[in-house]
């Protein structure tokens, strides 16, 4: 009898103590709802979500909208006085947009609270050019790592940029995996007389946004840079010259209409096997071997973005932030440690989602079920935070570039004269929001 | 007759009643009137103030209205010399004005074709009007796919015909937006001048083919004649559409290459979404605005010369009997 009640006491001691440490207890039963966007790393974060519930109690309730139009309502939603939405992931570039106009929480408080904080959570091991690109505001220029800076998101389905390429095309006409700038551009040339019909490279090149994306991606390995540490327009230096005319090779040696490519149709054309190579976003890896998607299947090698003048390669993607008229921001809080945590990282990237900390990159795990990841964490070290401004003028130097450059491509125009172009308007644009105002 | 008289005179209201019925009388109009113009005033006067009120503003995406300064009319002169924006003027001009002509040409045209008692005719009309009923937004993939470099229906054809391929979205992106409007829009028109045809007054045609009137003839001094007021009013329709066409342009070309389709609704849509300059973008929705007020008013006063004109002619000649 004793003995009965000794076990019964130290049951319900141990049951009472597991209650107290169970962080999540003050939140159970509470439905938090967040908006995430149509993508493929969000697509597997929908797949780990039940284990959350399952071990928080916390109810997730996803908004998943096509990230444009996410972005769009977001401004609508944050802008009220009490916002629907408990955690957004945001596009990267919208960083710059909602911490000026105070709509993301600071997660200073966040991580300072000991019953919200999990020690164990290792900060140090998030991707710093993420994090820094994605979550991070107010240190040097703004929007990079800083003294003055604080963080506002983390970063969740980041991105940097990598080159697939066909091995068997390789192989089968003796080419070497390029290193330099030089050799891709004389691989995306080569390939259509090798393979007639298939086009060298796939490359975004439509008018907007797809063109400048395209173009940063071989500005900065060359060299160049959109401003520089004076806010002076320089994206018509010698570099970004050589950047546009990169591209310019790139898409006349590429397959047929690639002058009119968004995202969807360059990964399309290399998942068609209509191109021998791709670059662009480690976010498309997960398609690449997808039966279903692709004619290429097991036939992708990946290496590191080629290298001009330095190495550098993209940071973009999404962060996930607390809104500042969020209802649950703590039981949010929780949510967004939980999925960014070594755990919920590696779950992620095992569902085929994009990994944020060093960690995983390095998960046996994950590298047996994902060979490329090596590469992909490789990559990493090159991942230039600086890689775009993020600021709040952006949208517009954005545009006028994306538009210029794709005159560029259809219609032959002097580079060097569209740039000067695009870089007088880009300082008008940058005075008149005031980044002149010390000198 | 005395006691009738009385009779009335007694039954007749108060002077104060009788004013009360008259003012009623008078008012009674406004009344009927009074809600639609509240839902006006609520559906166009609220926002259409807000517009121009914002348009005077330095209003970004992410500040609400009241956050905004107010700049008066720089947003104004700013688009005035933009030449990117005159650019998109010019776009939403040429693609308007092409576009409401060739649907005109060829709705009228297949109108005065199939205005006759053909087996079937219920089934062709319905077949002809299909284009219109489809969302703009799968008209634009449908046409996106069509107009595919390499696998597309046409350069499928023109390879199979040993003709060369055609860069539609790329060297002749405008005209294959316009013809992708073309196809969706015509059965508007087709449509609306078919019934015009079919109301004419038919003792005119009888009259003139007894008078010995060809086809032609009949076309050109009745049909067309007759038909004016309805095709002016389907153009004016058709033109306003042209100018806030935007979701086909998204999809098939987003404005490209460069600023080749970008009309006037799709720099409106970017500067909202990318450039998040909402004060801007009120701007330049006001000039739209302002261009269609204008095109409107001069439509409408060319059918009232023509009308008047008309009048004028039959006066002369009943004169003349």
């Amino acid at each position: 009898m004793l003995k009965t009640i000794t076990y019964a006491s130290f049951g319900a001691a141990l049951m009472a103590t597991t209650a107290f440490a169970n962080p999540y207890a003050d939140y159970e039963g509470t439905t938090l709802i967040v908006n995430f966007p149509a993508h493929p790393h969000y697509d597997a974060v929908m797949q780990i979500l039940p284990e959350f519930t399952a071990q928080t109690g916390i109810e997730v309730e996803v908004d998943q909208l096509p990230y444009l139009a996410m972005r769009e309502r977001q401004t609508l939603e944050l802008g009220q006085d009490e916002g629907e939405y408990d955690l957004i992931a945001y596009v990267v570039f919208s960083k710059a947009d909602y911490v000026y106009a105070d709509q993301l929480e600071n997660l200073a408080k966040y991580f300072m609270n000991p019953r919200l904080a999990n020690p164990s959570y290792d900060a140090d091991d998030l991707i710093d050019g993420y994090v820094y690109n994605i979550g991070f505001a107010g240190g040097e220029r703004g929007y990079l790592e800083g003294k003055t800076g604080s963080l506002f998101g983390i970063p969740y389905g980041s991105e940097t940029s990598v080159l697939g390429y066909r091995k068997d095309i390789f192989e089968k006409h003796g080419l070497e995996v390029p290193e330099t700038y030089e050799e891709m551009l004389e691989l995306a040339c080569q390939i259509p007389e090798l393979e007639p019909g298939m086009g060298g490279l796939a490359s975004r090149a439509a008018s907007g946004h797809h063109a400048a994306h395209a173009f940063l991606l071989h500005l900065n390995p060359m060299g160049g840079a959109i401003f520089d540490e004076n806010w002076e327009p320089v994206m018509n230096s010698a570099e970004g010259v050589a950047a546009a005319e990169a591209l310019k090779q790139i898409v006349d040696c590429g397959p047929e209409g690639a002058v009119n490519f968004g995202f969807g149709e360059a990964l399309g054309a290399f998942l068609n096997g209509d191109t021998a190579m791709y670059l662009d976003t480690t976010v498309v890896a997960g398609q690449i071997n997808d039966p279903e998607r692709s004619q290429v299947v097991d036939k992708v090698g990946w290496a590191l973005h080629p290298m001009g003048s330095e190495r550098a390669s993209q940071t973009g993607g999404f962060g996930i932030g607390i809104p500042a008229n969020a209802e649950n921001k703590e039981a949010a809080f929780l949510l967004m440690q939980w999925l960014t945590s070594k755990e919920g990282d590696k779950l992620v990237a095992l569902a085929g989602g994009n990994p944020s900390r060093f960690s995983t990159h390095a998960d046996v795990d994950v590298n047996a079920a994902f060979p490329h990841m090596a590469t992909f964490g490789e990559a990493l070290q090159y991942a230039d935070p600086d890689w775009r401004p993020i600021i709040p003028t952006w949208g517009r130097v954005n545009a006028d570039l994306g538009t210029t450059l794709s005159e560029v491509l259809t219609q032959d125009l002097d580079i060097q004269e569209a740039l000067d172009g695009v870089a007088e308007r880009a300082r008008a644009t940058m005075d008149e929001a005031g980044y002149y105002t010390w000198q | 007759m005395s006691d009738i008289t009385a009779a009335t005179g007694m039954n007749q209201p108060r002077p104060t009643v009788r004013k009360a019925r008259r003012l009623a009388n008078r008012l009674s109009p406004y009344a009927f009137v009074g809600p639609a113009i509240i839902v006006l005033f609520i559906a166009l006067i609220i926002p259409l103030g807000y517009m121009i009120y914002g348009s005077m503003l330095d209003w970004t995406a992410s500040q609400s209205i009241g956050e905004a300064d107010f700049i008066g009319l720089k947003n104004y002169t700013d688009l005035w010399n933009d030449p990117r924006f005159m650019k998109s003027v010019s776009v939403t001009l040429r693609f308007a004005f092409i576009v409401v002509v060739v649907e005109l040409l060829i709705g009228v045209g297949l109108a005065l074709l199939l205005d006759r008692d053909i087996k079937g005719m219920t089934f062709l009309r319905t077949m002809f009007i299909l284009p219109m009923m489809i969302a703009p937004v799968v008209v634009g993939l449908m046409w996106r796919f069509m107009y595919h470099p390499t696998d597309g229906t046409f350069n499928r054809l023109l390879e199979k015909m040993d003709l060369p391929t055609v860069d539609w979205l790329g060297q002749h992106a405008l005209m294959s937006v316009i013809i992708a409007d073309i196809w969706q829009w015509t059965p508007f028109i087709f449509i609306l001048a078919l019934a015009a045809l079919q109301s004419l007054p038919r003792s005119a045609l009888e009259a003139a083919r007894i008078d010995g009137a060809t086809a032609w003839q009949q076309i050109i001094y009745i049909k067309l004649p007759l038909m004016m007021p309805v095709l002016i009013v389907t153009a004016l329709l058709r033109l306003i559409d042209a100018f806030k066409v935007l979701e086909v342009i998204l999809v098939l070309t987003n404005g490209g290459p460069g600023q080749e389709t970008q009309i006037l609704s799709h720099r409106i849509n970017e500067t909202m979404t990318e450039v998040r300059h909402l004060g801007e973008a009120a701007a330049m929705a006001n000039y739209l605005l302002i261009l269609l007020m204008a095109l409107t008013l001069g439509m409408l006063a060319f059918n009232n010369w023509q009308e008047k004109r008309a009048a004028r002619i039959r006066a002369a000649a009943e004169e003349d009997v």
